[in-house]
């Protein structure tokens, strides 16, 4: 098959080169494309990649939240007791109760805030400064909180006209958690005077274990009616990692729209010369081509192109992923992953591809020009 | 050995209601190894005669035998199969590739075979045709008669039973059309290949076998040459 089609490409090579300055500015059109699709590509897996190593390990976090819809407010001790139950034995189940308050720092006017009560912090959290447990009084505070106000174990802040004693600054928390702590005033739990709870936090140790958790809890809990939702985490980066697909999705499809650009140009140039070598065609076709010869020797210009402006569009691009991955993710190697590999392959693919669709046409046309009427001139 | 045998060609055109006879009843047979001539005013019909014998262009009616096989009702596909197996095509205006060399120019017909044989026919029928020199030269670096010469070693690549010309002579001075006729002449003896070139110019006859006068279509007086 390589020996019936080298004589072909002979004569297109031979064609492009007629031309030069044409068969580049068209060429030029599919090397701009594939670096659209693959640039935008490579752009969008560095920002998920950024965005997944800033995550963090949240996968294996629950969150219970009473259904305010069915009018049911709090989470109650048998609430409680039921997530304990589907909860495994080495899980860590934090119950929080929480209030808005008056809050001053400082002696700066009070903001009404939300204060948390938890019994037994120090399973959640660690400690910045000061130590997290043992917590009777005081309070602890998280770390964006602690900056702001420029707070350290031992100063005084005001909760709704009572002087408390800051025990700890927290350490900062994954920014998706919903345990993060570092805009939260938490006091002990035995400050508040409701029994019941605003929320659950479940952490166990891996996530296929915390998705069997949330189902259990969804099953004793919501049985009869939906009291709470539980929201998982790992779910929850499911949807954006899913997001973040879509998003790349439409990159490449914006990026799609230069490849069809280029695509129109490769199919003017093609036509043109379709029109420009009528007679040679003819020609072609008295001396004994097949319709389908001479669609093949149409076809491999078209694919020449293509592969030129792809293999110029690769060269570029991993150029451009080399810069795109030394600013986003701060290390220029990160572009020879294996999605970006994924990205480029496709880009150079859809830039031959394109080259070749756009070919159909005018080869076609030149393939079933009648011999007598191409000769007649 | 009669290599092709038309009978009773019509070749009609409708053009705008109105119906023109470009072929109006012709017979016409063609031994192997003849030179023949086909003369006549413009619009007789010449073009369209030889494109017929050349199975480039199918009759209205009448019927063409090629080697004794009828061609007529053949689809593009066979005819194209058979022109690239039987006949030779060379113009007035040569029709070369300009972007491939002489040899190359010449191995067209055959290129897409890859046959290794065929670059060695061609740099043969070159050196034959005194273009020994001029074997990789491009078709803009050649002058008039080499090129048709070039066009002429291309016709015979496939080693056919009959070259078609159309005026061949037409682009080149005398002295330059005196060589080509001879080459004609010489293949026409020695390969014992049937050539028809269609002509304006009366040179040529010194050289065919018989010319064949054509006339709105028709076949005039026809002339044998030396008996
Ligand atoms: N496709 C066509 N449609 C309509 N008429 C045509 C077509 N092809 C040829 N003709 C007509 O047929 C007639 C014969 O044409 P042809 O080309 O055979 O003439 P010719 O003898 O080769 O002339 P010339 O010496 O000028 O080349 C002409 O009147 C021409 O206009
Ligand atoms: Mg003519």
């Amino acid at each position: 098959m390589a020996g019936r089609f080298f004589p072909a490409a002979l004569m297109a090579r031979r064609n492009l080169t007629r031309t030069k300055m044409r068969s580049l500015l068209a060429s030029l059109g599919i090397v701009i494309g594939v670096v659209a699709i693959a640039s935008l590509g490579m752009f969008g897996v560095a920002l998920q990649y950024s965005f997944t190593q800033n995550l963090g390990n949240v996968g294996n976090q629950l969150t219970v939240y009473p259904n305010s819809g069915e009018n049911i407010t709090e989470l109650t001790e048998r609430d409680m007791r039921t997530i304990r139950r589907e909860a495994s034995p080495t899980a860590t189940v934090s119950p929080v109760k929480t209030r808005v308050e008056p809050v001053s720092y400082n002696r700066e006017d009070a903001v009404r805030e939300t204060i948390y009560g938890i019994e037994n912090p120090g399973e959640l959290y660690e400690a910045k400064e000061g130590r997290v447990s043992p917590f009777r009084s005081g309070a602890l505070v998280g770390s964006s909180v602690a900056e702001t106000h420029d707070l350290h174990p031992g100063s005084q802040i005001t909760i709704n006209g009572t002087s408390v004693r800051i025990r700890a600054v927290l350490e900062e928390g994954d920014a998706f958690s919903s345990t993060n702590p570092d805009n939260r005033v938490i006091v002990p739990a035995t400050s508040f005077s409701q029994s019941g709870y605003s929320e659950a936090y479940v952490i166990e140790s891996t996530g296929t274990q915390a998705n069997e958790t949330a189902m259990g809890i969804r099953d004793s809990l919501n049985d009869r009616e939906q009291r709470v939702f539980v929201q998982e985490l790992g779910s929850l980066v499911d949807t954006i990692e899913e997001q973040f697909q879509i998003i790349n999705t439409v990159l490449a499809g914006i990026a799609s729209i230069s490849l069809l650009v280029a695509g129109i140009s490769i199919l003017n140039v093609m036509l043109m010369s379709t029109v420009e070598r009528r007679e040679e065609i003819g020609v072609l076709r008295a001396v004994g081509y097949q319709k389908r010869d001479v669609l093949k020797v149409m076809l491999m210009e078209a694919t020449l192109l293509g592969f030129l402006g792809g293999i110029a569009g690769v060269i570029l691009s991993l150029g451009a992923g080399l810069a795109i991955n030394h600013y986003a993710v701060g290390d220029a190697m990160a572009v020879f992953r294996l999605p970006n590999a994924w990205y480029v392959g496709a880009a150079f693919a859809f830039g031959v591809l394109t080259s070749i669709v756009s070919g159909l046409y005018p080869a076609w046309k030149a393939a079933s020009e009648e011999p007598v009427d191409a000769l007649r001139g | 050995m009669t290599v092709i045998d038309a009978q009773g060609l019509v070749k009609r055109y409708r053009t705008g209601g109105q119906t023109l006879y470009a072929l109006a009843g012709i017979d016409f047979a063609l031994e192997a190894g003849e030179f023949v001539s086909i003369m006549g005013p413009s619009g007789s019909g010449k073009t369209t005669l030889l494109n017929i014998l050349g199975l480039l262009d199918t009759p209205t009616e009448g019927t063409v035998l090629l080697e004794g096989q009828d061609v007529t009702g053949l689809g593009d596909s066979k005819r194209t199969a058979l022109r690239k197996r039987t006949i030779g095509f060379v113009f007035q205006h040569f029709y070369l590739l300009p972007t491939l060399t002489a040899v190359e120019n010449v191995e067209v017909p055959l290129l897409l075979d890859s046959d290794p044989q065929v670059k060695k026919r061609a740099r043969t029928l070159l050196e034959r045709l005194g273009l020994g020199e001029r074997l990789d030269h491009k078709p803009d670096e050649l002058s008039g008669g080499q090129k048709q010469r070039v066009a002429i070693a291309r016709s015979l690549i496939n080693s056919p039973k009959v070259v078609l010309a159309d005026e061949p002579t037409g682009n080149l001075d005398s002295e330059t059309g005196r060589q080509i006729l001879d080459e004609f002449r010489r293949i026409a003896d020695e390969d014992d290949v049937a050539i028809v070139a269609v002509t304006h110019d009366d040179l040529v006859n010194e050289y065919v076998d018989r010319t064949v006068h054509l006339v709105d279509g028709t076949i005039g007086r026809e002339r044998k040459n030396g008996g």
